[in-house]
């Protein structure tokens, strides 16, 4: 690797860190809707979790491209929180087993 | 705190409202977005419904309450960070419901994508229409002016 691409290449470790969240019991899955307007999901996304810009925006893409994005992974009781508030915000999320856990 | 005021059209706004209006009194007692409560704790579901349902109303009524006696005098309403997500979230919900109860012939794809020919439809689709576009302008300048780090 030269200096150049060094220089250009640190953002994926953030990214890389935060993915390490997505572990646990529960997921939260936020589903596709074609109403929703895309920065609207990306502030919702980035309200609720905290995500910075980029993964907020990521997730978004996922979700219009795939129909769904799993945005967090935990505990029952905060899951059931963080779809509760996702609602709130008229998204619709559902609650999920991990079953890889 | 930020602020913004908006200067709008009455002569292209007005005849929106009693159709915004309409559709909020349509919404009573049910949830705009989907929700799947069969994946909810059942012990959860009734406060789970509850909730949703209490504060999705008092945030129809806060965005209702912008177009006061004083908007229909000088065409101004006024959004701050006081009001910004509650304004956000009824704009959704209004929209949610003008989609599923009343432009539901519409294709997903052309609401997504935005290509949808207004002079085609009939005059009521497209007063609701208006009304699902207006609501998402409004939602692009609350996110725009008072959620900078956001947008």
């Amino acid at each position: 690797m030269t200096i150049d691409e060094a220089q250009t290449t640190t953002a994926p470790v953030i990214d890389s860190l935060e993915e390490t969240a997505l572990v646990g019991p529960w997921k939260v899955v936020v589903m596709n809707d074609p109403v929703n307007l895309m920065s609207y999901v990306v502030l919702v996304l980035r309200k609720v979790f905290g995500f910075n810009e980029p993964r907020a925006r990521k997730h978004m893409l996922e979700v219009h491209e795939d129909g769904r994005s799993v945005v967090w992974c935990g505990l029952r009781e905060q899951a059931e929180h963080f779809a509760f508030t996702l609602h709130q915000w008229h998204l619709s999320a559902v609650l999920e087993q991990n079953e890889t856990d | 705190m930020k602020r913004i005021e908006v200067k709008l059209s009455l002569a292209v706004v007005a005849p929106l409202l009693d159709v915004i209006k309409s559709v909020s009194k349509s919404l009573d007692n049910t949830i705009a977005a989907a929700v799947d409560f069969e994946r909810v704790d059942a012990d959860l579901r009734n406060e789970w419904r509850d909730e949703l349902v209490a504060a999705q109303n008092g945030e129809v009524q806060r965005l209702l309450a912008l177009f006061d006696s004083e908007f229909f005098a000088s065409g101004v309403v006024n959004f701050d960070e006081s009001n910004a997500d509650a304004i956000l979230r009824a704009c959704a919900a209004v929209r949610l419901q003008l989609k599923g109860q009343f432009l539901s012939a519409l294709a997903d794809e052309a609401l997504e994508s935005g290509k949808v020919e207004m002079e085609a439809m009939p005059d009521d689709e497209r007063r609701y229409f208006m009304c699902y576009l207006f609501l998402a302008t409004v939602q692009e300048l609350v996110i725009e002016h008072l959620e900078p780090s956001v947008s």
